[in-house]
């Protein structure tokens, strides 16, 4: 059991590699040392908070102590930045409650093969997870799928046995019927008719195969892209804004995509190529084994050829790959930007841009055309340098009379089925890594713990009791906490108002409340209750929110107010659009509440989504209203008129409104002012005025702003 | 040319952009390990400096800012400073621009979507093997100009690759997939 807390760096003051920790004990004692050598020896009783700062590629730890001054503990690589923040927090509550947690309790994920800590995100060591172990993950997920993939494969087989015994058929007609005077019509039509059957019967049998694994992969495929889905759905914006929108739909829909094919194909193919190959060979050892082996005097040349080919043209398709991304990247950019780039006239700049991107790719692409046609059909003519081979030793047979010509013709037509093999068995490796690329691109989201997490037994009271910061803290990244100690009392159906300069922490405080992210340190409870203790859904259903910009569905006027409170009835639709000021100008539209959204020409303007947002806000009828910068991208007059709505709606319900124009928070009964992620000043609108702070200055400088705005 | 010199020696003389008077300025350690400024009247214990463009121009420009990040002003360009002076300026830029200089690719391995790389990094006089986890290369191996390389790895760390013509043609030929 660690007796002292523990941070390991890994930079000495030069900059140098070094093994340095930074040690944490029961006395409040903070040591930096690298081997013997002690750089820093602090008591954290003489500071006032121990922080993290990150530069470029860096980051250092330091201690603000009571005399004001600051103090460097150690600078350390990105790697470590995680561990930094983690020790902070244990030194940090030490500092402002004097209790000593037990190390036990805070131990980072490392990987238990190789001790690095896991990356944020990932349930798995980047530097020591096994292929063999996602692959068996990703055939485990098949189970389910088993009672109709172990029928679909042993229709394979039997389709595949049939279509090697077309050869067998073959010999039996050259060599025993196919002579002039001895063989008969009867006898050919037979064989012939034996040899179409079964040729026949392997492609029908081949299509119910087919038919059976599409399903089977489909089905599979689709419940990879669900749990992958849902998991999306439970997981918290913390890990959702750390990959970017473009990235999830590619997850779900393309990797899966990706694996599916696998499946279908690939597993269905490794299979059937697998008995092909196996039973071919055992039919060419019986009928001569001699020519047998000249059939695989190329095999380890071409297939070692084969490697080293399709490796050399991964890369090069690779690299075409990035340039018509960049090529794509960069008309993205300028289709959304066009009216940027004429309004600055440099529409020739960005042509000549795009026109480079282009060119380049144009390049790369001739260059890989032009080496797949040369390489391919190579290697393909080397590949079967055998058949000549067994051609000529198998002809002399012929002639000395020690082999007939049905035997030779049927060896022939077997080394073309076991050629298809070697030359598949080559490429799949490729096949196999990327397929298993994907996989693990998708257990990555699904393993994923949800940060936010249920109670099993949750106390759900109601929401319209008093809400309560006890000593929160709260930091995106656990190194740069964003909001520090704070305390706050807001009274049911109290109108607080948050102000303070950007990045001060408005926005965090009211994520926090509704539950998008958990403190890192303190609680918010309402009527006294820990809302860790609700259940999420319970509480999202019983917060309203309006922010800043807001995102309608594809849908109509109806459906989007009524997406809070599904099963809404038109009375209720129709209430909360006339408490927000939107049913006017609903109603003023041919479709009225059936109006699809950017539909016929139909788009709206920024006042009317705020007006529509503020009715879904409102139709649940919440006792918590959450106002995020709701009316700032207005003009006046229409803030004014979506003002008038608010201030019926907020009456007799907690109110917490965010905004940069002050005087949208005039009727706030407190207004609270962040700065730095403390509370600096609280009270009303006058009190604070009064008292020439912060709030003062923000207001005077607004006052000057809407001077200017006035003069002009 | 001329005309857009002109231009913007108007706009540069119209708009101040807060030179540093390096006749007042005094840069310091402190005794905590900071880097300080004290300049004319005032003494700013904790200094962060910061280049305007690390990439092609990291020594001119740079801005120096308090410890609550307002930019006190800028320096023009590291030579206007006393060698004294130089010395621990260049020494806190190098503390907070820590990009290590690849000088060899030991190997390069791809696998389910990542890309590790054995790295001799470091600087001249003291390099020292690395090993970096490389997640979507196409945004984390970059060039920053026609000859400069940027490798992040998923912790966010950066390597540089100062020169790809200098570089042994082992560790470009690893290399080379990777760049567009």
């Amino acid at each position: 059991m660690p007796l002292k807390h523990e941070f390991h760096y890994d930079l000495d003051p030069s900059m140098l590699p070094a093994n340095g920790t930074v040690s944490f004990d029961k006395t409040g004692q903070v040591m930096s040392e690298i081997g013997d050598t002690t750089l820093c020896s602090l008591n954290a009783k003489d500071m006032t908070e121990l922080s993290v700062n990150g530069e470029v590629g860096c980051g250092f730890l330091f201690a603000k102590m009571k005399d004001e001054s600051e103090v460097l503990i150690c600078r350390f690589t990105l790697s470590c930045m995680k561990s930094a923040g983690e020790f902070c927090k244990v030194v940090n509550f030490y500092i402002q409650t004097k209790q000593y947690v037990n190390p036990e309790k805070r131990q980072l994920p490392v990987c238990q093969k190789c001790g690095r800590p896991l990356v944020e995100g990932m349930s798995v060591c980047l530097f020591c997870f096994n292929r063999i172990g996602v692959l068996k993950r990703a055939l485990g997920l098949l189970r389910p799928f088993a009672a109709k993939m172990i029928p679909a494969e042993i229709f394979l087989a039997i389709s595949s046995i049939l279509y090697l015994l077309v050869p067998f058929f073959s010999r039996i007609l050259i060599d025993n019927h196919l002579r002039p005077m001895e063989g008969t019509h009867t006898q050919i039509i037979v064989l012939a008719g034996a040899m179409f059957l079964a040729r026949a019967l392997g492609e029908l049998i081949y299509i119910l195969s087919s038919r059976i694994f599409n399903q089977a992969s489909i089905l599979y495929a689709n419940n990879l892209r669900n749990l992958a889905y849902e998991k999306i759905q439970k997981l918290s914006l913390n890990s959702l804004s750390k990959r970017t929108p473009g990235d999830l739909i590619r997850r779900v829909m393309e990797d899966t995509g990706i694996v599916r094919n696998f499946i279908s194909d690939g597993g269905r193919w490794a299979i059937e190529q697998m008995i092909v190959f196996v039973v071919v060979l055992i039919i060419l050892l019986l009928t001569n084994w001699q020519l047998t082996l000249l059939v695989f005097i190329p095999v380890p040349v071409v297939s070692i050829a084969l490697s080293r080919f399709w490796r050399f043209i991964r890369i090069r398709y690779e690299r075409q790959w990035r340039k018509s991304s960049r090529a794509q990247s960069i008309l993205h950019d300028i289709i959304k930007g066009i009216r940027t780039v004429k309004s600055f006239g440099k529409e020739d700049l960005e042509i000549e841009k795009f026109s480079k991107a282009t060119t380049e790719l144009a390049e790369v692409s001739s260059d890989n055309e032009a080496l797949w046609a040369l390489l391919f059909p190579t290697m393909i003519f080397f590949t079967g340098i055998g058949e000549f081979l067994v051609l000529y030793f198998g002809g002399q047979e012929i002639l000395t009379g020690s082999l007939t010509l049905g035997v030779l013709v049927q060896f022939t037509m077997y080394i073309g089925y076991i050629y298809g093999p070697l030359r598949w068995l080559v490429s799949f490796p490729r096949w196999l890594a990327d397929a298993m690329t994907s996989m693990v691109k998708l257990f990555e989201i699904i393993d994923e713990e949800p940060e936010i997490i249920s109670v099993e037994d949750p106390n759900n009271v109601s929401l319209s009791g008093r809400v309560a910061f006890e000593n929160v803290s709260f930091g995106y990244k656990s190194y740069e906490p964003v909001l520090k100690g704070i305390d706050l009392d807001i009274k049911p159906g109290e109108m607080i108002g948050i102000v303070g300069r950007s990045g001060a922490g408005k926005s965090t405080m009211i994520n926090l409340i509704m539950r998008l992210y958990d403190p890192s340190q303190g609680k918010i409870t309402i009527n006294g209750v820990d809302i860790k203790d609700m259940s999420p859904e319970y509480l999202h259903e019983n917060i309203g929110v309006v922010f800043q910009d807001t995102f309608l569905f594809a849908g109509s006027f109806y459906d989007n107010i009524a997406y809070a409170k599904p099963g809404a009835t038109a009375d209720e639709v129709i209430a909360a659009a006339k408490a927000a000021n939107a049913h006017d100008f609903i109603m003023q539209t041919a479709d009225g509440y059936n109006t699809i959204i950017g539909e016929n020409g139909y788009s709206i303007s920024g006042g009317e989504r705020q007006r529509l947002a503020i009715a879904r806000a409102i139709i649940k009828n919440p006792s918590i209203l959450i106002l995020d910068e709701a009316t700032s991208s207005l003009d006046v007059e229409t803030e004014s008129i979506i003002q008038d709505s608010l201030n019926t709606i907020v009456e007799g319900r907690t109110t917490i409104a965010i905004a940069h124009r002050l005087s949208t928070l005039k009727s706030a009964d407190r207004l609270v002012v962040l700065d730095q992620g403390k509370v600096a000043e609280l009270g009303t609108h006058i009190e604070l005025l009064k008292k020439k702070g912060i709030y003062y200055n923000l207001v005077m400088a607004q006052r000057k702003t809407s001077k200017i705005a006035e003069d002009v | 040319m001329e005309k857009s010199t002109l231009e913007a020696q108007t706009l540069a003389s119209a708009i101040d952009i807060g030179m540093i008077d390096l006749k007042i300025a005094e840069f310091y350690v402190t005794p905590g390990g900071f880097t300080g400024l004290r300049y004319g009247e005032n003494d700013h214990n904790r200094i962060t400096l910061r280049r305007a463009f690390p990439i092609g121009n990291p020594e001119e420009y740079i801005s120096v800012a308090d410890k609550t990040n307002k930019e006190i002003g800028m320096i023009r360009s590291l030579s206007e400073l006393t060698k004294k002076q130089y010395e621990i300026v260049v020494s806190e830029l190098e503390k907070r621009y820590y990009s290590p200089t690849v000088f060899e690719v030991k190997s390069v391995k791809d696998k389910l979507g990542y890309v590790y790389m054995e790295l001799l990094i470091g600087k001249e006089g003291a390099k020292y093997k690395k090993n970096c986890a490389i997640k979507d290369v196409n945004k984390n191996i970059r060039m920053l100009d026609d000859d400069k390389l940027a490798i992040f790895d998923v912790d966010g760390n950066r390597y540089i690759v100062e020169s790809l013509v200098n570089l042994d043609k082992k560790s470009l030929k690893r290399l080379e997939p990777y760049l567009f």
